[in-house]
């Protein structure tokens, strides 16, 4: 599906991934929808690409339903959906500080998880109300952001690991779910990637550590590839259902 | 890494995916080299792409070589591999027919994983010796093409699918082992797509199968194919992973 004049969404998308995402979605033509939480940083690159910011938490539904109604009134239904707003802590399950706060792992699991599915249920619903825009009877496609986490565990991160397996075990059945309406879901899995979110998780020291891992290139991701790769799942009507690791073939072992 | 001006060697390249490959790339000013056994069809194509062509069988090692040497000679050593040369059988394991011929196996096996194996450690060896390209050091990319087969293992496609998940398995290391020189290892593993290797399928077959394709309810196109090939080229990230493009399909036992 092409992406000039359609409706986009992108959550988390004031900083990192999702930032440069409305950036290339809007140079490609689309109307962006910025949803963060942080509404002042949403506002500025709403403000830079011509696009709206509503504040959302996506782990209140009330605050999702909000949103997309803003959405739909200021802008239209969505076609395109990028789900990039998630969260992490690094805390073993246990350790010398006592388990792992049970409340911190549902927060995360709220955020990273249910509120991707949240959003995803409520904008797919509204799709069902478009027009195709392809012969194929295309509506609309999510791209969701899982991690290279949820697949390979590094230590210290059950509750992120736990919410991006379960936003990776989302794809197929969600991508079956809408086939018949004519919406595609894919999802990414992000390896290092120099983000907000990145850098807060591991410091700098670790982060430099942990780029000392990766195959080729050896640095960390540039927001922008990620775009890229969200553009072409977009553009590309043939990819459905999959998962796709964009980690310059990195696989974390024990070490980290 | 940008592709405009750099060489590829595509092997299979005549026709069906690697031709579709061959036009998305040659559009984006690449200069290709057709790599096929059927070198009539393969000039065909050449001459139109202003590309050259090359009438080689993917297992002959000797022949592959002085191949790479004509391509470096005339158009620069490739930069971008495209592993696409490959065979079918429909056979079962054993059967009232009788067991599987061994002959065929072997056959499938050393043209599919073998051939794909020896274009990919040659134009390898080849691209080591070229300066890099960009700050990352990057060298070039190998793209090989697997199958959704070599996941779904549908029935009679033993050797098929045996060939295709070599190919899926020799991602990782290759990538991990060509990395220090600066050249990505990806693989493609494709749905059903229009191509000479699907014009064999009896019609009954692909009218039984279009409804267990989720969306869009349709063969893939070589040029969808032929557009994640270049994102693939273009993005750094992509590295060590198989990427199904298959509008969602999985190969459950029906598909007898």
């Amino acid at each position: 599906m092409e992406i000039n004049n359609h409706i986009a969404i992108v959550t988390g998308g004031a900083s990192g991934l999702g930032a440069a995402t409305v950036r290339m979605l809007a140079e490609k033509g689309a109307r962006v929808a910025v949803l963060d939480i942080n509404e002042n940083l949403a506002r500025q690159i709403a403000d830079e690409i011509g696009g709206i910011a509503v504040p959302v938490d996506v782990a209140n539904d009330s605050s999702v339903a909000a949103a997309l109604a803003t959405v739909r009134s200021r802008l239209g239904i969505a076609r395109i959906v990028v789900n990039a707003a998630g969260t992490g802590i690094g805390r073993k399950i246990t350790s010398s500080k006592g388990p792992h706060p049970l409340e911190s792992f549902k927060r995360v699991v709220d955020i990273n998880l249910t509120g991707t599915f949240d959003v995803c249920r409520l904008a797919a619903t509204d799709m069902l109300g478009l027009t195709p825009v392809t012969a194929d009877g295309e509506r609309g496609v999510f791209v969701n952001v899982a991690s290279i986490f949820g697949f390979d565990g590094p230590v210290g991160n059950t509750a992120y690991a736990a919410s991006k397996a379960g936003v990776i075990g989302m794809t197929l059945p969600m991508a079956r779910d809408l086939a018949p309406y004519g919406i595609r879901v894919v999802t990414i899995c992000p390896g290092v990637f120099d983000t907000p979110l990145a850098r807060a998780e591991t410091g700098d020291a670790g982060f430099q550590r942990i780029l000392d891992l990766v195959p080729f290139p050896k640095r960390a991701g540039k927001p922008s590839e990620f775009a890229q790769m969200a553009c072409h799942i977009v553009e590309n009507s043939m990819m459905n259902g999959e998962v796709i690791r964009l980690d310059a073939a990195m696989r974390m072992g024990l070490m980290i | 890494m940008k592709v405009a001006g750099l060489t590829a060697l595509i092997t299979g390249g005549a026709s069906g995916l690697g031709a579709g490959a061959a036009r998305v790339l040659s559009a984006a000013g690449v200069r290709c080299a057709l790599l096929d056994r059927n070198l009539d069809l393969a000039r065909e194509l050449a001459a139109e792409l202003g590309g050259i062509a090359l009438g080689c069988d993917v297992v002959d090692g000797p022949g592959v070589a002085a191949a790479i040497e004509e391509v470096s000679a005339k158009l620069g050593t490739p930069r971008i591999v495209l592993n696409a040369a490959g065979i079918d059988v429909a056979i079962r394991t054993a059967g009232p027919k009788g067991a599987h011929s061994l002959e065929e196996f072997e056959r499938v096996i050393r043209v599919n994983l073998i051939g794909t194996f020896n274009v990919a450690r040659l134009a390898a060896q080849a691209m080591i010796a070229l300066p890099p390209l960009n700050e990352d050091g990057e060298r070039g990319v190998i793209v090989n093409i697997a199958s959704v087969v070599a996941q779904d293992g549908p029935i009679g496609q033993v050797a098929y699918a045996a060939s295709k998940a070599g190919v899926q398995g020799m991602c990782l290391p290759m990538a991990r082992d060509l990395a220090p020189h600066g050249i990505r290892v990806v693989t493609v593993a494709p749905g059903m797509f229009e191509t000479p290797l699907a014009a064999g399928i009896p019609q009954a077959w692909i009218d039984s199968i279009i409804p267990t394709i989720p969306f869009p309810k349709r063969w893939g196109r070589p040029l969808e194919f032929g557009a994640l090939v270049r994102q693939i080229c273009e993005n750094p990230m992509l590295n060590g992973e198989m990427i199904r493009i298959d509008a969602a399909i999985r190969m459950g036992i029906d598909r007898a």
